[in-house]
């Protein structure tokens, strides 16, 4: 640093001196300010999701009208509209879709992750950029041939396919982020456990399993978010048997028509469990999302 | 050293895990490969014929492609560049105390959470609605009620929903890293008599580099395969001012069954996304695996 | 009960670099602590757990027992390890942690809790047991890795500096205790660490290790007293030995313009060398009042002074020759101060003289 360290004391004396107010108080106010935009920004980026849930409980009258109504006779109407026409199987599917390709992702990933990290293999780099690089590949590009194969062995419009499609989905990127957690446990511990005569699976059942599991849970939490919101291979692959919500949303308007209201209820059903999970787990998520970057 | 059987013992966990990836996502795309070099329309049975570089010559000529391609690029950059400096500025704010500073964060990483197929569904109707919506009722003021915004900027539509989703994401990124900054330095810092923007400048835009990178990556794999935003606020429309090459492809092969054809554009776009991608994995791989290289 | 036998053991990390642990020959006695000691980097942990079988022995042998073990895993070894950081395992309880290598060998359930409870009452964990290792102190800590060395009762204890990550009191308290306690156990001992002290203080023998080769092997006051090389006699004791390039005179050398006679010994085993590595500890110099004889003292002037309470350290350079410094040990309250002139003597009978190439001790 070019800069001596006597000159800001005295800067910061002057300043003290004429500014009249003092320092800690002055930080404090533009703190209340910054408190101040950062509320009226949270808020405007909130204010579509409110709206939504908003819209879901009002009629299609108080839904459409020109000066947006902000209070009325709430009615659950619009939810029981959703749900008499036939919400519910397509929660299953996007349920069964989510959790089971999260489960397979685990027990594919985990291994692979603990192999690439604590126990690295030859071309350790190599075979995590194969991963990281299948999803760099566009999935268009793959939708044809598997559309085609789909086809041909039978399993479109069933929810096989999507489990398996969506566990190649986030694999590569789950594994990605378990290694990275994975480097995090000491590696004292693993040479104490085999010293302590501890084999593999106990080492990694018993030691390794407890640390790494909130990022563990993290990165399934990723997978659910990614799973559960997926809509391209789920609109070109099933129908009516094995949709999930965002094809009933898609199907839901193409029958219906737009109707704010009852659109907004529907909306708010298939985002509800992704936002509370989010919300509950807002910080394992930013660190699976970084990757372990980041605690 | 480690023996052979050790090397297999070593590479077992991550076979499976490996074999499932290759299978899902490879060899779709050696299918991909092999169907651009037919003539093949599923509505004509039987018309699949061998026809070389046909497909390639077609994507090339097709001045619908070459849009296509350029919104793709603008799309997807113009919206993870906004994100990441929106993102940031939030996460400069969200990095001061302020009261209720944990809810305001909840409340601004909402729209990451959301379906994309609600949200979209949300952009359309109720905020960019012509005469209801609320962008409309809001500007009102300004004299630009009437606005037709998904028909006269399709494309900026399209991005403002992909900006409000992926903005939460990079905030929380950088919100990470601005906290994983180790507060000595920024005391040291202090202590040297650094101004505000040089300590930002010095020390905290070096330090949030590398979670720049990984945003920028990370939402650059994700927006390149918008489909459902896409989908659902503007059909690709009007003719293709907003549509991008996963929903082209998408309108290629199953609106209009032409297997060979998309086959060939989903070639053209895996070496398009190839050659970004190895500058991309570059970047990730300096900052994630520099550090402990493990071959 | 075992002995352990390091035969020209070495470790090469990478193919065609200078070896970690270059052929390292040395004999652990049956219930001794042997203390390997030496610079970071030298070479310490690395010959450690070659004897854990956490680092594979490239050439040579390490015998436990005179089993020949290089190609048998760590949990065969019959060894128990304290690790720098203790390696507690953060979602086991005390209790737990201290049971688990007995577990692993399939000992029964009350068997292990005795000896838990043994132990843990030795080392005065008792009311921690049911605690995780996050709710325990760093000296905690560090009894809770050395119990669960101590329930295996292994052939071996292994320790990695395992006092480093605790405040200087508790270092002192606790070296004394694991001493204490593997004089009591008898069992054999092979402790790391890069301080000095603990190893003189602990140590039955000491292996002194610098660039990955044995320096020399002995117990403390052989090692203080005839120090094998140059390295051994700088890195032993504290302050350091004063190590002075000397030229040599009729009978001896020349220090400041006084001639110190040498030992026939050394005189013989220097042989034409014109040049000699003198070595001469703080304690070994005899303050002599400023006016003395100005023929049989060294003439130096004081830089600092650092006052002990029971004794001081006088840090100084030569009147004659500034750019050499000494260190000379005085009493405890001394009335020099910074810029004063001192005479000292060496003591003839005390110097170390080695070789000013190899470093290698003549006589
Ligand atoms: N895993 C490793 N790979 C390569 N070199 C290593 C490794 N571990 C230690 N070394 C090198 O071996 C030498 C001895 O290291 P170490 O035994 O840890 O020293 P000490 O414990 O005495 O400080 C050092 O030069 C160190 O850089
Ligand atoms: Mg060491």
């Amino acid at each position: 640093m070019a800069i001596t360290t006597d000159t800001p004391t005295d800067e910061r004396a002057s300043a003290t001196d004429e500014g009249q107010t003092p320092r800690k108080q002055r930080r404090s106010a533009a703190n209340v300010w910054f408190g101040v935009i950062a509320w009226v920004v949270g808020i405007a980026f909130f204010f579509p999701v409110f709206w939504m849930v908003l819209t879901s409980f009002k009629t299609e009258a108080d839904a459409y009208t020109p000066t947006p109504k902000l209070f009325f006779q709430p009615t659950l109407e619009q939810y029981e509209g959703v749900f008499s026409s036939g919400l519910g199987p397509y929660i299953a599917n996007s349920v069964a879709a989510t959790v089971l390709s999260t489960i397979f992702v685990l027990l594919l990933g985990v291994p692979a992750a603990f192999a690439l990290s604590l126990r690295p293999v030859k071309k350790t780099s190599d075979v995590l950029f194969f991963f990281i690089s299948t999803k760099m590949l566009p999935v268009v590009a793959a939708i044809v041939p598997i559309y085609v194969v789909v086809n041909q062995i039978g399993m479109l419009d069933n929810i096989w396919t999507l489990i398996i499609l969506y566990t190649g989905m986030n694999l590569p990127i789950a594994v990605w982020m378990m290694r990275s957690f994975f480097l995090e446990v000491p590696g004292e511990l693993l040479e104490q456990a085999s010293i302590d005569g501890a084999p593999l699976w106990r080492t990694l059942r018993e030691i390794v399993l407890p640390i790494i599991s909130p990022g563990i849970f993290a990165t399934a939490l990723i997978c659910v978010i990614f799973a559960w919101n997926e809509f391209f291979f789920a609109v070109n692959l099933t129908a009516a048997n094995a949709g999930t919500v965002p094809v009933f949303l898609v199907g839901f308007i193409t029958s219906e028509g737009l109707y704010w209201a009852q659109l907004s209820a529907a909306a708010t059903i298939a985002a509800l469990p992704v936002v509370l999970a989010g919300w509950v787990a807002q910080n394992k998520l930013v660190q699976g999302l970084s990757f372990g970057a980041v605690k | 050293m480690i023996d052979r059987a050790e090397g297999w013992r070593r590479r077992a966990p991550l076979l499976p895990a490996l074999v499932f990836t290759i299978i899902v996502t490879q060899i779709p795309f050696i299918l991909t490969l092999f169907y651009s070099l037919q003539s093949w329309n599923l509505v004509r049975p039987g018309s699949q014929e061998f026809v070389w570089f046909a497909n390639y010559v077609d994507v090339f000529t097709d001045s619908q492609f070459r849009q296509v391609a350029i919104n793709t690029v603008v799309m997807t950059l113009g919206s993870v560049l906004i994100a990441v400096v929106l993102g940031l500025l939030l996460a400069l704010l969200l990095n001061r105390q302020f009261v209720g500073r944990g809810v305001v964060r909840t409340l601004l990483i909402t729209p990451f959470l959301i379906t994309p197929v609600a949200a979209a569904l949300l952009w359309r109707t109720v905020l960019l609605d012509p005469t209801l919506g609320l962008v409309n009722f809001v500007l009102s003021p300004f004299g630009a009620s009437g606005t037709e915004w998904i028909s006269q900027f399709p494309l900026a539509s399209v991005m403002a929903a992909l900006v409000w989703q992926w903005t939460p994401f990079m905030m929380l990124l950088l919100l990470a890293g601005l906290q994983s900054q180790p507060s000595d330095q920024l005391e040291a810092a202090r202590v040297d008599g650094a101004s505000a923007w040089s300590v930002f400048r010095e020390l905290t835009l070096p330090h949030l580099r590398r979670f720049i990178e990984l945003g920028v990556v990370l939402g650059t794999i994700y927006l390149v395969n918008t489909f459902d935003t896409v989908y659902m606020m503007t059909q690709g429309g009007p003719g293709v001012a907003s549509a991008n090459l996963p929903f082209y492809i998408y309108q290629r092969a199953f609106l209009g069954f032409d297997i060979g054809q998309s086959a060939a554009m989903g070639v053209v776009v895996v070496i398009i996304t190839l050659i970004a991608a190895s500058f991309a994995l570059r970047l990730l791989f300096r900052s994630f695996s520099g550090e402990e290289e493990l071959t | 009960m075992a002995e352990v036998v390091f035969d020209e053991a070495s470790r090469i990390y990478t193919p065609g670099a200078k070896p970690a642990v270059d052929r390292l020959s040395l004999t652990v006695a049956d219930g001794d602590l042997v203390v390997l000691v030496g610079p970071s980097g030298s070479g310490k942990s690395t010959a450690l757990r070659m004897l854990a079988g956490l680092e594979p022995i490239d050439a040579g042998s390490v015998r436990i027992n005179g089993r020949d073990v290089v190609d048998v895993q760590p949990k065969d070894r019959d060894i128990a390890m304290v690790f720098q950081n203790y390696a507690l395992y953060p979602s086991k309880t005390v209790a737990e942690n201290m049971a688990f290598p007995l577990k692993m060998r399939g000992m029964e359930k009350e068997e292990r809790g005795r000896r838990v409870r043994q132990a843990a009452e030795m080392l005065g964990l008792t009311e921690y047991l049911d605690r995780k290792p996050k709710a325990l102190s760093g000296g905690q800590r560090q009894r809770v890795a050395m119990g669960r060395a101590i329930v295996r009762e292994p052939q071996v204890f292994l320790m990695d500096e395992p006092l480093s990550n605790l405040d200087a009191k508790m270092r002192v308290q606790t070296r004394a205790q694991i001493a204490e306690m593997q004089n009591r156990l008898a069992v054999s001992t092979v402790y790391v660490t890069h301080d000095q002290v603990e190893a003189m203080t602990m140590g039955d023998k000491v292996a002194v290790l610098a660039d990955g080769k044995l320096q020399q092997y002995a117990t403390p006051p052989e090692l203080y007293d005839r120090p094998a090389n140059a390295f051994v006699a700088g890195f032993i004791g504290s302050p350091a030995m004063n190590l002075l390039e000397l030229p040599r005179s009729s009978s001896g050398v020349t220090l400041g313009g006084i001639e110190i006679p040498l030992t026939r010994e050394v005189t013989d085993a220097a042989g034409s060398r014109d040049k000699l590595t003198v070595g001469i500890r703080p304690e070994d110099w005899v303050l002599e009042s400023t006016d003395a004889d100005a023929a049989s003292v060294v003439k130096a002037v004081v830089d600092v002074v650092e006052e002990l309470g029971s004794e001081s350290y006088l840090y100084a350079h030569l009147a004659e020759d500034t750019a050499t410094t000494i260190v000379v040990r005085g009493p405890g309250r001394v009335k020099v101060r910074f810029g004063d002139p001192i005479a000292v003597r060496p003591t003839a009978e005390a110097l170390h003289v080695f070789d000013v190439e190899s470093g290698e001790r003549l006589d």
